[in-house]
């Protein structure tokens, strides 16, 4: 009884959140000290469907963005993660890849912030699309690094001693082979694109108006509405990629019991 | 160039050039800033605002906070995570309990964040139920819990943040080193649950997390959207202090935010350092 009570205390925990957000954004106001808001309305969502609006823009802004960031990072980090992997000087160039990461982006952020006004990227969508690659493609590095092994490095010279070009070896042996890896990366590079704050609100100076900027701003102005209707937008595609994503953490299972 | 040539030096290039060509950049254009080399107001080479940045007991402050916050949550989210898996260790092997799992790692920093300021402020919803229950008599009667100097907001989001990742992360670890059969092995030689848990369960889960454990510590001290949005202004996380130095209109702060990212940078890179070692010096006593 313990334990199923215990159980359904954990579930409450995770979901609470998820709930209270959607609940909030359906509402329209929310005097102290009622437990829900007092009226409730659609007009906030029926808002995301007309294409002037702010939210709609950030959204799909946000989406092009994240998708651009994750195909190119992906692709790179893939190409290049091979030739690292092989590298004499593998381990020291690896140990480059985790300093985005422990140095905090928004501290690189703003020590990089003079090179993106000099160059005129500062406050354009192209400089928060480079500074983000900034921080993916090495996070895509070592996601890789570990795909590669002396198996796979046989598996590709095999295709030049057969006569396959390097083209070949990707096309017909490496990318299908990795596939279930590459496109794990990819939505975790769309992730980190897609929850990225700090980084995107300096170099875009506030211009390149992501949700994630979208929902500080609701929340500076205290308009709590508007602000869970864009949370509920940033959380609602992870969800999604994670639903598709299941297929291969559900593959390691098949054989266990559901609950 | 050959389009084999092309493909073995390409992908150290852009590396090179996309990661650690920025990395030095940013940090030593830092250095130069804080050491009065460049930027709007240099006046040739000064190690004043270094003297005034070490000399302000603000700074010092804001390490130590940002340290505490990293810690509390380390161990606070270790405790938790460990609870949850040894006491049913192939609970989140399963598909629908790694499912709801996975979710909250759904939850951006930034929504995580707004939801616990709808939770704990003043007129949140944990206040409205403790006034509907008539625990508190009035608004202003409920306990600081956000933007307090404790860093209570900035904690629990992160602990709740963290908690399914490290659930996910030592049930992984539970299922690969395949520390179950140790552990009946453990029984079969006549050791107590206790002892078991204590020598083997505990070292053959936190031994090979060490490194992912400490680089989440270090995420956690360099936070800032959590900090930002449920912080004090009277203590200040490490992350959110330079920024708003930076952002300020007094020019003579740019320096110092300057010289706070490189003293960070060194604060990390020891750090790195310690955890490098320690870890070294585990695995020489590995037999």
């Amino acid at each position: 009884m313990t334990r199923k009570l215990s159980r359904l205390a954990l579930w409450v925990i995770v979901l609470f959140p998820f709930g209270f957000i959607l609940t909030l954004s359906f509402g329209q106001r929310w005097p102290y000290p009622r437990l829900f808001p007092q009226s409730w309305t659609l007009s906030n969502w029926i808002e995301i469907g007309q294409s002037g609006a702010g939210i709609t823009s950030s959204f799909w802004l946000s989406l092009s963005l994240s998708l651009s960031v994750a195909i190119i990072a992906t692709t790179l980090s893939f190409w290049g993660s091979r030739q690292i992997a092989f590298h004499p000087q593998k381990q020291v160039l690896l140990r480059f890849a985790y300093f985005p990461y422990v140095f905090a982006p928004v501290i690189l952020a703003a020590c990089l912030q003079y090179f993106f006004v000099r160059s005129g990227l500062y406050g354009q969508l192209a400089g928060v699309l480079i500074a983000q690659l900034c921080i993916t493609i090495p996070y895509g590095l070592l996601f890789f690094s570990s795909f590669w092994n002396p198996k796979r490095k046989a598996m590709e010279e095999s295709v030049y001693t057969l006569g396959g070009n390097v083209w070949q070896a990707y096309r017909m042996v490496l990318i299908p082979t990795a596939r279930p890896t590459i496109l794990t990366c990819f939505f975790q590079l769309f992730l980190i694109s897609w929850f990225e704050y700090g980084l995107t609100q300096l170099i875009g100076v506030g211009k390149v108006d992501t949700l994630t900027l979208r929902v500080f701003q609701y929340v500076n102005e205290s308009n709590i509405f508007l602000a869970a209707l864009a949370s509920v937008l940033l959380i609602m595609p992870p969800i999604v990629l994670l639903w598709l994503n299941k297929r291969y953490i559900f593959r390691l299972n098949t054989n266990k019991d559901l609950l | 160039m050959s389009y084999r040539m092309l493909n073995q030096w390409v992908g150290p290039i852009i590396f090179i050039a996309l990661s650690v060509v920025p990395l030095l950049l940013g940090i030593g254009y830092a250095l130069l800033y804080s050491l009065g080399l460049t930027g709007i107001i240099n006046n040739g080479f000064t190690l004043a605002h270094w003297h005034t940045l070490l000399q302000d007991a603000s700074f010092w402050e804001t390490i130590g906070f940002s340290l505490v916050v990293a810690l509390s949550t380390m161990v606070i989210s270790i405790a938790l995570a460990l609870g949850l898996v040894l006491r049913e260790p192939t609970r989140f092997q399963r598909p629908i309990p790694s499912f709801l799992m996975y979710m909250p790692l759904a939850i951006p920093a930034i929504v995580m964040a707004f939801f616990i300021f709808q939770m704990f402020a003043k007129g949140g919803w944990l206040s409205r139920i403790a006034f509907q229950l008539k625990i508190i008599p009035e608004l202003q009667s409920f306990p600081d819990l956000i933007n307090d100097n404790l860093g209570i907001g900035i904690i629990v989001s992160h602990i709740l943040m963290a908690v399914p990742f490290l659930v996910l992360f030592f049930t992984n670890i539970y299922q690969n080193e395949d520390i179950d059969a140790y552990r009946k092995l453990a029984f079969t030689m006549g050791t107590s649950r206790k002892m078991s848990l204590w020598y083997v369960q505990l070292p053959m889960l936190l031994r090979p997390a060490q490194p992912t454990l400490f680089l989440y510590f270090l995420f956690v001290m360099g936070s800032y959207e959590i900090p930002l949005l449920l912080g004090s202004q009277s203590k200040q996380m490490i992350a959110v202090l330079t920024i708003q130095k930076m952002q300020r209109y007094n020019l003579a702060d740019i320096p110092q935010a300057y010289a706070i990212s490189v003293a960070y940078t060194v604060v990390v890179i020891l750090l790195l350092y310690i955890m490098v070692w320690v870890s070294q010096k585990n695995r020489s006593y590995d037999p």
